[in-house]
């Protein structure tokens, strides 16, 4: 997946991507063959290299009814600290080649200050990516890792 | 309280075990289902597949990788 915006646009709002989530591909399945409906959301996120891992803002867990699997301590720059539930998710991007993942650990914690975004792609997806930017261009480049 | 403390169970038994885990499945994804150890599992999807496949659609279970200290995540 490659796209470009100006360099000044790219450098105000990051590198940012649409991603689709929703429950997990598993729980979609064994629930639509016994008539459940499950809420699947576009959203903003940024792909955020400084963020260990991806994290969601709270009620994208609520609307989707994610499933709680952990509990996972967090600290922030500002020093925020905390305990923010884990759930289970289903992240995919709408448009692109780019596999999305059937479930895979997302944190819900307030991403303050950032209305824009409800997500905040981490390294534990970046783990599988190879990112090019490109800031003299606007240019961005995500491609799966083999 | 369930509602608002959830997994507090399945916590319960991971610390009560984590020690004698450390020793043969650092690493690794351990699925706890109430009281019951699911087992264990590389990946987290793996992992997930089967706790979804002990505990059922809607209830809640622990998915959490053994260390001998929770990791603090950070966001910048």
């Amino acid at each position: 997946m490659k796209w470009q915006r100006s360099p000044s646009k790219l450098l105000l709002e990051g590198p940012h991507v649409e991603i689709l989530i929703s429950t997990t591909r598993p729980e979609l399945e064994e629930g639509q063959a016994i008539g459940l409906e499950y809420r699947q959301l576009q959203v903003h996120a940024l792909i955020d290299t400084g963020a260990s891992l991806t994290v969601i803002n709270p009620q994208i867990a609520r609307t989707c009814k994610l499933l709680q699997t952990d509990w996972n301590r967090i600290t922030t720059v500002g020093g925020m600290a905390g305990s923010y539930p884990a759930y289970a998710a289903a992240i995919s991007f709408p448009g692109s080649d780019l596999p999305g993942f059937d479930a895979i650990r997302v944190v819900a914690c307030p991403i303050i200050e950032q209305p824009f975004f409800s997500c905040l792609i981490g390294r534990d997806i970046l783990r599988k990516w190879l990112l090019t930017y490109n800031g003299p261009t606007g240019e961005i480049e995500v491609n799966a890792h083999q | 309280m369930a509602e608002e403390n959830p997994l507090e169970e399945e916590l319960r038994v991971f610390e009560a075990h984590r020690s004698e885990w450390l020793l043969t499945h650092t690493g690794e994804f351990v699925v706890i289902v109430g009281p019951k150890v699911v087992g264990f599992h590389a990946d987290y999807e793996s992992a997930f597949k089967a706790g979804l496949s002990a505990a059922g659609l809607g209830r809640s279970f622990l998915l959490r990788q053994v260390w001998a200290k929770e990791p603090v995540y950070l966001i910048y």
